[in-house]
């Protein structure tokens, strides 16, 4: 596995699995990029695989969209290289405009030409000279890719203002695919999409291409998103890339506490490591990898923590949110016996209780505010050293 | 930059345009219809202050004649002097037309003129061109009164034209300040009677004038009995009256005579430009309207303007010369530019 | 710098050469000659008419204007769709034209409120085209949020619509003050002296004189004034729909017993502004008979027109393009400073322009004095506004996601350029060029001053047929300024509903 890096800053770590090797598609060494004087991309590494995909997730502002556009072309980095297929594309005096990189963009909103009909916008990228069977084959073309991105063969007429967001997003997907790109480069393209339909539309994508093969680069501020559509995740975090590995294991073990808070909701204690084992107010819980000694802050996913009649823990339900198929509980839990330490004469050291942590039960009946329940803690935690800055105890 | 190539043709297409304008600017058609076919030469142009409707028919009749190409610009007399002298060496013009003598003079102070042919010289009398030969006159026009007969009895007629300035003209009489016409009128006041009785006769028009854009409006004023009289020349009055007579019915000419300012005669100019490229043809261009044909037209055509060459007669509707009783003003003693600033100073440009 | 800069910047500071010259001429007339020729009575009372006609005009204007926009726009107005056009009509007119009209009307006509009359008349339109866009494009949500706030519809109206109204007013009323300000054939005709008339008369008797450049000198410090009052006045409020969604259609409020009241004077002022004008160049028309056509002067004058008109509508949009692409791809206080200068520049009246020319013509190069290409770059300098107004909102419409969109599909940068942004920009560009011609065809004074020898436009043949009183003779060339400008009035009004509330 990976190397533990002893500071308590975080260092990004990589998965073996999509490790670079010779299949690497695409590298990016080293790059910045400022825009005036903002420093956009503060030195981003990444490398990905033939075939694979990747979604890039982070807040909004933290330069996602800038790696992106760096990638297809349209900017320079700074400082750094990229490389396609080993042949470098940028940095280090190589330029290769993005017309020539033979990469597949889909811009946010599509970016679909209002001036040409759907068939015209997916055949931009064809040259009707080019391809055997010329103007009939440009239309074959056409046709296969609405299919592939299941809409109607009548589409071709119609313009883009005449279709939804949903239809237009794959529109543009099809038109980057005209070109059959070794690498798509996707910009938060269901971002404008309603719920429902977003999930429809990822899946389908998603699909597309697998099924062909395709290198892809997602996007994306949704952590769902990111978690279900890609084999590699990164996190990209104030211009540098935080973390870097499959969807579970960033998920299960993020590299530090706003890596972990942006992949979903979390539960985060003080503990007090001694070992491998943290004692925070929901018990002992193991942790594999402890960063630290001591005081540390420990993370747990609302899932981990289970209402158990027999479980250890004792809590107070503060307040519930119905929403359909869970229920999210806020529980206050039960203030420790300073007693039951003082015997090893470390009272100061494990938390006293009293937190209030929001877990989520399918069950509403038995959630009812006042209600006292029984909590069990399942699978490990991640501790993150404490956060100096704020001087806590 | 993907824009250097689209800037760069843009910028070519817009030099072209410019550039083939320009070329085809400076070697413009003419403004006559009449080029008749085969041109000669490379004809000439004329600065013309003149009547357009009266150089015209000269230009008519000397191409149907010469064949010479001429072309036209159009314009007043002093923004033409001023004009050929700002262009100086550079001036495309071959000739200049005026209608008063005070813009000749001026380009004529400034040098700019040819000696105008022996030929040309012989065909007008002495009194109607300058002793030096520079330019000639080409035609006249005396200074007018048109008054409305019901609204001023005879015996309330201004003995002279300084009379229009005292307090009883308050708000009667009307003038074209703004053209040249008039400011040749002042040129012979002040050449006359002097500065200081000019500066006095300005005020008081100040006061009691009313300001029309061009002579014929303002005689149509008074026509239309909106104003009492006008100061103007005649040839407007006897032109309208001679066409429909609709801006002209109600008015009667009313000439001062006795050597009055108000009786003065201003001679129209024609002068050949020292830059002229062309001066054989230029001079063939003055020598034609100063000859008999030229001067038949002022005779028999729609300007009513007096003929000053070749012994031709005035149009008979017209008051003869001799009997007009104009002062003796020298042409070449008229100074235009004393005249604009001094009616600068009374506010009336 | 980018080439695309360095052609603005070349631009710009051609714009500045009138002012330039301005600027030089008051110093090197020294300064005691300069006090003497503009501190004088004379300069007093062309001050006192200039500014008691820009006072009472612009305020009637805005009115009408408004007041029009708001009638066709926002109430039950019957026909409102005939009424739009008609209230924009009056601008297909020039004002030397409408002038024309009106003298042969009452030909005593003449003061302060003939001048009133026929520049509210003339120049009402360009308060209500911007008006009535606005209006067209307002979010009714904000108004009924104000209703749901206990405002009835007149507090509505001035409290939530008119300030909303505010850019495209302040806009209309310094466009109304500048033409006011350089109009000289309207008010030479009635006798009405401005700054502009007194300094073409200087023109005529001493050409580039030092009275008349002192004059000049006032002219442009009165329009520098007033560009200032209009940047001020506009405000730092955004207009915009904030917010997603579509804007909804914005109800219309019923008139009920105020329709007839409406339409009444919506009809007298079509009437006074378009009905009195056209009438009487019809008059006058058929008072001359067949003759007037068969003037030899007329094709020519007719063709140079076109010409003219064409070559400098497809010049100035060429050169209006590196500033507007500098101004939507890459905005910065430098395109703005561009900007400002052309637009400083394009306020000044015709006359100040044809003066610089003249005399950087014939002092600095002597080799292009009197030719096209002078006059076709008064006219340049003089209309770039309108044509960069146009292709900023057109390319705004482009864009560059779009032309990334092209290159990421393989298309090198030229061609994507040429296939997406330009094929976007082209109709908003076809307008800006559309409203250059319009302006070229009825402009008097630059033409005036710099058309080489022989050259004939209608407007300058209509002026002086006009000036000697042959009305007859002149009304040809007036129907026909009016037949050519009215296709370009009903571009302005349509462009004017697509272009958002800049």
């Amino acid at each position: 596995m990976t190397e533990q890096s002893p500071s308590s800053l975080p260092v990004f770590r990589v998965a073996p699995s999509v490790a670079p090797t010779t299949n690497t598609h695409l590298e990016i060494a080293e790059v910045t990029k400022n825009f005036g004087s903002q420093s956009v991309l503060k030195g981003v590494d990444l490398s990905v695989a033939k075939g694979g995909t990747t979604a890039i997730v982070g807040p909004s502002g933290s330069g996602k969209t800038t790696l992106l556009r760096l990638i297809a072309g349209f900017e320079h980095p700074d400082t750094g290289s990229i490389s396609l297929s080993g042949q470098p594309v940028a940095g280090n005096g190589v330029w290769i405009p993005a017309h020539k990189r033979h990469v597949g963009y889909v811009a946010q909103d599509g970016a679909l030409f209002p001036h040409l009909t759907v068939g015209q916008n997916i055949a931009f990228g064809l040259n009707a000279g080019k391809l055997d069977g010329g103007r009939r084959a440009v239309n074959a073309r056409v046709q296969e890719l609405l299919e592939m991105v299941s809409l109607d063969a009548a589409m071709v007429k119609r313009r883009p203002h005449q279709l939804s967001g949903g239809q237009q997003q794959r529109v543009a997907l099809a038109r980057a695919l005209a070109r059959e790109p070794e690498l798509m480069l996707l910009d938060e393209p269901f971002s404008a999409l309603d719920a429902g339909l977003r999930v429809a539309t990822r899946r389908a994508v998603a699909k597309v291409l697998n099924e062909a093969g395709v290198t892809t680069i997602l996007v994306t501020h949704d952590q769902a998103e990111a978690l279900s559509f890609a084999d590699q995740v990164a996190i990209m975090r104030g211009g540098k890339l935080a973390q870097i590995g499959n969807p579970f294991v960033v998920y299960t073990r993020p590299a530090d506490r706003a890596t972990a808070e942006l992949l979903g909701d979390a539960v985060i204690l003080d503990a007090w490591m001694e070992g491998s084992l943290a004692t925070c107010s929901l018990g002992g819980v193991p942790v594999r990898r402890p960063p630290a000694q001591g005081k540390v802050q420990l993370m747990l996913r609302p899932e981990q923590i289970r209402i158990a009649p027999d479980g250890p823990i004792r809590g107070v339900v503060v307040d519930t949110d119905y929403f359909g198929p869970e229920t999210t509980v806020r529980i206050k839990l039960a203030e420790t016996n300073a007693s039951q330490h003082a015997a090893s004469g470390n009272g100061h050291r494990y938390p006293g209780g009293g937190e209030v942590i929001t877990i989520r039960h399918w069950n509403a009946s038995i959630t009812k505010p006042g209600t006292e329940l029984c909590l069990r803690v399942v699978g490990e935690g991640v501790a993150f050293p404490q956060e100096r800055e704020h001087g806590q105890e | 930059m993907k824009l250097r190539k689209n800037a760069l043709v843009g910028i070519a297409v817009a030099a072209t345009a410019v550039f083939g304008l320009a070329a085809c600017g400076s070697n413009s058609n003419t403004g006559s219809a009449a080029s008749g076919s085969a041109a000669a030469g490379g004809g000439i142009t004329v600065y013309n202050a003149q009547h357009e409707s009266l150089t015209k028919e000269w230009i008519d009749a000397f191409t149907a004649e010469t064949g010479i190409k001429v072309t036209v610009r159009q314009g007043s007399d002093t923004e033409m002097s001023n004009q050929i002298i700002q262009e100086g060496e550079a001036s495309p013009a071959d000739v200049f037309l005026t209608e008063n003598s005070p813009a000749m003079t001026q380009v004529e102070n400034a040098g700019l003129f040819a000696d105008v042919d022996k030929a040309t010289v012989e065909q007008v009398p002495a009194e109607f061109r300058p002793s030096t030969g520079k330019w000639t006159g080409i035609a006249a026009r005396s200074t007018v009164l048109v008054y409305d007969k019901n609204k001023i009895s005879e015996d309330k007629l201004p003995k002279s034209m300084l009379d229009l300035a005292n307090p009883e003209w308050k708000g009667k009489w009307a003038a074209s300040p703004t053209g040249a016409d008039f400011q040749a009128i002042v040129s012979a006041l002040l050449e006359l009677k002097g500065e200081a009785a000019t500066d006095a006769w300005l005020a008081g028009m100040k006061e009691n004038f009313k300001a029309y854009k061009g002579n014929s409006t303002a005689m149509k004023a008074v026509n239309a009995g909106e104003v009492d009289a006008a100061l103007i020349y005649h040839y407007y009055y006897y032109g309208d009256q001679a066409d429909t007579g609709e801006n002209s019915n109600n008015v009667t000419p009313y000439y001062f005579k006795n050597q009055d300012p108000g009786a003065f005669l201003s001679v129209s100019g024609g002068g050949v430009l020292k830059s002229s490229k062309n001066a054989a043809d230029a001079q063939a261009f003055l020598k034609f309207i100063t000859g008999k044909q030229g001067q038949e037209i002022l005779k028999n055509g729609t300007s009513f303007e007096y003929p000053v060459g070749s012994q031709v007669e005035a149009n008979k509707a017209l008051v003869p010369i001799k009997d007009l009783e104009a002062p003796t003003v020298d042409p070449a003693k008229l100074n235009s530019t004393q005249v604009t600033d001094l009616m600068t100073k009374a506010g009336l440009l | 710098m980018s080439t695309v800069s360095l052609l603005a910047v070349l631009i710009a500071l051609f714009s500045l050469v009138p002012l330039g010259y301005v600027a030089y001429m008051t110093v090197a007339t020294g300064w005691d000659t300069a006090v003497e020729l503009i501190f004088r009575p004379r300069v007093g009372e062309l001050l006192l008419n200039t500014v008691l006609l820009t006072v009472i005009t612009v305020p009637l204007c805005l009115v009408l204007g408004a007041g029009g926009a708001w009638l066709v726009e926002r109430t039950t107005l019957r026909g409102h769709r005939w009424w739009a056009v008609a209230l924009a009509a009056p601008l297909a007119i020039p004002a030397f034209v409408n002038s024309y009209s009106w003298v042969s009307a009452i030909p005593s006509l003449a003061g302060i409120w003939s001048g009133v009359l026929i520049a509210t008349l003339s120049y009402f339109p360009l308060v209500y085209i911007p008006a009535a866009a606005a209006l067209g494009r307002l979010d009714p949500a904000i108004e009924q949020s104000a209703a749901s706030l206990g405002l009835g519809p007149w507090a509505v109206f001035f409290r939530v619509v008119l300030p909303q109204l505010r850019i495209a007013l302040t806009g209309g009323a310094l466009l109304v003050s500048l033409h006011l300000l350089a109009e000289y054939g309207a008010f030479a005709m009635i006798r009405f002296d401005t700054f502009t008339t007194a300094i073409m008369v200087q023109f005529q008797s001493t050409f580039n004189g030092t009275a008349g450049n002192m004059l000049a000198s006032v002219l442009v410090f009165l329009c520098l004034i007033l560009l200032l009052a209009e940047v001020k006045s506009r405000g730092t409020a955004r207009y915009a729909r904030i917010g997603s969604g579509a804007p909804a259609k914005a109800t219309r409020l019923p008139l009920r017993h105020y329709q007839l009241p409406a339409q009444l004077s919506l009809a007298a002022v079509t009437v006074l502004a378009f009905g009195v004008p056209v009438w009487f160049v019809l008059k006058w028309l058929i008072a001359g008979g067949v003759e007037v056509w068969a003037a030899d002067e007329f094709m020519p004058a007719l063709l140079q027109t076109l010409l003219y008109g064409a070559v400098g509508a497809a010049v100035t949009t060429v050169v209006a393009f590196p500033m507007a692409y500098l101004a939507v791809r890459r905005p910065s206080w430098f395109s703005k400073l561009l900007e400002l200068s052309n637009y400083v520049t394009s306020s000044l009246p015709g006359i100040v322009v044809g003066l610089a020319f003249v005399t950087v013509s014939i002092r600095a190069v002597p080799g292009i004095y009197q030719t096209a290409g002078v006059l076709i770059a008064a006219y340049v300098l003089l209309f770039l506004p309108r044509a960069l107004v146009n292709l900023r909102s057109g390319l705004a419409q482009a864009p560059k996601e779009l032309d990334e969109a092209a290159q990421s599909l393989g298309k090198a940068p030229l061609t994507s350029f040429v296939r997406v942004t330009l094929r976007l920009t082209a109709p908003a560009a076809a307008g800006g060029a559309a409203l250059v011609f319009l302006a070229i065809v009825n402009e008097l004074t630059a033409t005036l001053l710099l058309s080489p020898n022989g050259t004939r436009t209608l407007a300058t043949e209509f002026w002086s047929k006009s000036s000697e009183i042959d009305y007859t003779g002149a009304a040809p060339y007036a129907l026909l300024m009016i037949v050519l400008s009215a296709p370009m009035t009903y571009l302005l009004f349509q462009q004017s509903k697509k272009v958002a509330g800049q």
